[in-house]
C-alpha cells in the first residue's frame, strides 16, 4: 500500500496534466468516502480541496475562450435594437459592407458570403454569423451555406452542451445550483472564483452566474476588476450590452488587463460602433505595445469593413510580432489569391504546412495556388490529399468543387463535368457548383437543363450575382426578355458595377421601348 | 463597325525591302498583315460567368474545439438514448 500516492496530490498531478476526466474522477470517489452535504464542510480542507478540483476540472474540460465565442441566433439578429443608428453613414456600421473604397478585389474575383463581404481566409465563431437582411433569408441561409449553421438562438446550443456533459454523470448535476447558499460562498473568494467558473462554463446558467459575481463584487467592496469584468461577460451574453460596458470600463480604471479592452471591443462590435472599436484597440496598444490580439482585433474589424488593404496591413503587423500567427497568415494569403497573385499565397499557404497544420482546407488551398501559379506538379497531389482529409462531405464538396474549376482550367469538359456532379453529391445544396454546371450544359447546348440548374443555384444563394446573370443571358438568348429582364435585375443588385449586366439591361430596355 | 485605318507607309514593307537590298545578307522577311480594304466587324457576345474557385478559409482552435464537444455531446446522447431504447424492450 506504501506505493499509492496521496489521493489528491494525484488527482492535481491528473489536473496539470490535463487528464480532466481522471482527475474529475479522482474527486468524486474522494467525495464519496468522506461524507458530504451539496457544500464541502468547512472542517475538512482536503474535502473542500477536491470540490474545488472538480469544479475546475469538468470547467476545463468544456472551457472555451469566452472572447472568441460570439455567435447571434436568429432572434438576436433579427429583433436587435442595440445599434445606435439604423440608417448609418458609410464607413462607421458592420452591417453595410459598404462600397470597396479601397481598391480590393470586387465581387466578379473574389466570391462573398450572404452578408455581402469578401470570404476571409479564416473561420472563427463569429465569422459564421453573417447578418442576413430579411427574415426569410434568416431562416434560409443556415442550411444552405455552410458559413452560417442554423441557429436558433445562441444560448441553445451553450444549453445542449451543459446537459450532455450532465447526461454523463449517472446521479445528476455535481453542484445542485438551486440548493446553492450564493452568499456563503461569496464571502470566500477563492471558493466562490472557481464556483462562479464552474457555473458560467459548465452548466451555462448565466444569471446565477451574476448573482454570485455580484455578491462576491459587493463583498470585495468594489475593488476586485476581476469580479467586474465577470459581470460584464454575464451581461454580455444576457445582451445588456450598455451595462456590460460600464462593467468593462470600471474593471479598465482599476487594472488595465488585454482580455478587458477585448471584451470590451467585443461588446462595441455588438452594438455595431467599429470606429469606437478601433479607437479602444488603439488605446489598448499604446499600454501594450505590439500586443498580438490587439492588432489582430484591428485587422479582424477593418476586413470586416471591407477595408481589405488596411487589414493587410495590420495583419502583417500581427506578423512582426508573432510569425506562426495562423489567422494572419492564411488572411494574407488569401488576400494575395484574389489580388491575382497566387504564386505569394502558395508561398504562405506553404508555410502554414510546415508549421505543421495538416488539414483538408490547407491542402485545397495549395492546391489551388498551385494550379494558378503553373505548378502543375502539385496541383491533383494536394487536391487529392485534400480529398483524403476532408471530415466531412461538405468540406469534399468544395474540394470537388476547386478540382472542377481546375478541369475547366485544361479544357477537359468530361472531368469537369464529373467534378461538379461529385460536388453535388456530396453537397446537395451547392449553389457554385451548380451554376458552373449550368455553364458547362450551356456549352452541350442543353438549354433546359441549363436553366433549371441555375434556378436551383439562384434560388439557393440569391446573393451570388452569376446565376441570375447567367440566367439572364440563357433567357434573353432563347427569347424570354421577361424573365431575362427580371433576373438580369436581381443580378445587378447583388453586383451593381458588373458591366455585362449593364449591357444586358440597357439592351432589355431598348427592345421593350421598340415594342 | 470600324473602317480599317487608311494609310500606313511605314508598315507597306516598301522601306524594308529597300533596307535589305542596301545590307550584304538577305534575312527573311516577315511582314505584318493588315488588311487595309473592307468592314470589321466587332461582336461583343456575352459570356456566361463561372463561379470562382474558393480558397477554403481555416478553422480557429476554439471553433475545432466547439465543433469536437458538439459533436461530443451528441453522441453522448444518442448513445444513452439507445441505452434506453434498448432497456424498455427487454422490459418489454
Amino acid at each position: 500500500m506504501g506505493s499509492e500516492m496521496e489521493p489528491l496530490l494525484l488527482a492535481w498531478s491528473y489536473f496539470r496534466r490535463r487528464k480532466f476526466q481522471l482527475c474529475a474522477d479522482l474527486c468524486t470517489q474522494m467525495l464519496e468516502k468522506s461524507p458530504y452535504d451539496q457544500e464541502p464542510d468547512p472542517d475538512l480542507p482536503v474535502c473542500q480541496a477536491a470540490w474545488i478540483l472538480k469544479a475546475r476540472a469538468l470547467t476545463e474540460m468544456v472551457y472555451i475562450d469566452e472572447i472568441d465565442v460570439d455567435q447571434e441566433g436568429i432572434a438576436e439578429m433579427m429583433l436587435d435594437e442595440n445599434a445606435i443608428a439604423q440608417v448609418p453613414r458609410p464607413g462607421t456600421s458592420l452591417k453595410l459592407p459598404g462600397t470597396n473604397q479601397t481598391g480590393g478585389p470586387s465581387q466578379a474575383v473574389r466570391p462573398i458570403t450572404q452578408a455581402g463581404r469578401p470570404i476571409t481566409g479564416f473561420l472563427r465563431p463569429s465569422t459564421q454569423s453573417g447578418r442576413p437582411g430579411t427574415m426569410e433569408q434568416a431562416i434560409r441561409t443556415p442550411r444552405t451555406a455552410y458559413t452560417a449553421r442554423p441557429i436558433t438562438s445562441s444560448s441553445g446550443r451553450f444549453v445542449r452542451l451543459g446537459t450532455a456533459s450532465m447526461l454523463t454523470s449517472p446521479d445528476g448535476p455535481f453542484i445542485n445550483l438551486s440548493r446553492l447558499n450564493l452568499t456563503k460562498y461569496s464571502q470566500k473568494p477563492k471558493l466562490a472564483k472557481a464556483l462562479f467558473e464552474y457555473i458560467f462554463h459548465h452548466e451555462n446558467d448565466v444569471k446565477t452566474a451574476l448573482d454570485l459575481a455580484a455578491l462576491s463584487t459587493e463583498h470585495s467592496q468594489y475593488k476586485d476588476w476581476w469580479w467586474k469584468v465577470q459581470i460584464g461577460k454575464c451581461y454580455y451574453r444576457l445582451g445588456m450590452y450598455r451595462e456590460a460596458e460600464k462593467q468593462f470600463k470600471s474593471a479598465l480604471k482599476q487594472q488595465e488587463m488585454v482580455d478587458t479592452f477585448l471584451y470590451l471591443a467585443k461588446v462595441y462590435v455588438s452594438l455595431d460602433q467599429p470606429v469606437t472599436a478601433l479607437n479602444l484597440f488603439k488605446q489598448g496598444l499604446d499600454k501594450f505595445p505590439g500586443e498580438v490580439t490587439l492588432l489582430c482585433g484591428i485587422a479582424r474589424i477593418y476586413e470586416q469593413m471591407n477595408n481589405m488593404s488596411s487589414a493587410a496591413e495590420y495583419y502583417k503587423e500581427v506578423l512582426k510580432q508573432d510569425n506562426t500567427h495562423v489567422e494572419a497568415i492564411a488572411c494574407i494569403g488569401s488576400n494575395h489569391f484574389y489580388s491575382d497573385q497566387p504564386e505569394i499565397a502558395l508561398r504562405f499557404y506553404r508555410r502554414l504546412l510546415q508549421m505543421g497544420i495538416y488539414n483538408c482546407q490547407l491542402f485545397n488551398n495549395l492546391g489551388l495556388c498551385c494550379f494558378y501559379a503553373q505548378q502543375y506538379d502539385m496541383t491533383l497531389t494536394s487536391f487529392e490529399r485534400a480529398l483524403s482529409l476532408a471530415e466531412n462531405e461538405e468540406e469534399e464538396a468544395d474540394v470537388w468543387y476547386n478540382l472542377g474549376h481546375v478541369a475547366v482550367g485544361i479544357g477537359d469538359m468530361h472531368l469537369a463535368h464529373q467534378c461538379l456532379r461529385l460536388a453535388l453529391v456530396n453537397n446537395n445544396n451547392h449553389a457554385e457548383a451548380y451554376n458552373n454546371l449550368a455553364v458547362l450544359e450551356m456549352r452541350k447546348g442543353h438549354v433546359e437543363q441549363a436553366r433549371a440548374l441555375l434556378q436551383t443555384a439562384s434560388s439557393l444563394s440569391p446573393h451570388m450575382y452569376e446565376p441570375h446573370f447567367n440566367f439572364a443571358t440563357v433567357s434573353d438568348k432563347i427569347g424570354d426578355l421577361q424573365r431575362s429582364y427580371v433576373a438580369a435585375q436581381k443580378s445587378e443588385a447583388a453586383f451593381p458595377e458588373h458591366v455585362d449586366t449593364q449591357h444586358l439591361i440597357k439592351q432589355l430596355r431598348q427592345h421593350f421601348a421598340t415594342l | 463597325m470600324l473602317k480599317a485605318a487608311a494609310k500606313r507607309p511605314e508598315l507597306s514593307g516598301e522601306n524594308t525591302v529597300s533596307n535589305n537590298s542596301n545590307m550584304a545578307e538577305v534575312k527573311p522577311v516577315f511582314r505584318e498583315v493588315l488588311p487595309k480594304q473592307g468592314p470589321l466587324f466587332v461582336e461583343d457576345i456575352t459570356t456566361m460567368v463561372l463561379c470562382k474557385p474558393k480558397l477554403l478559409p481555416l478553422k480557429s482552435l476554439t471553433l475545432e474545439k466547439l465543433e469536437k464537444m458538439h459533436q461530443a455531446a451528441q453522441d453522448t446522447i444518442r448513445q444513452q438514448e439507445m441505452a434506453e431504447k434498448n432497456q424498455r424492450q427487454i422490459t418489454h
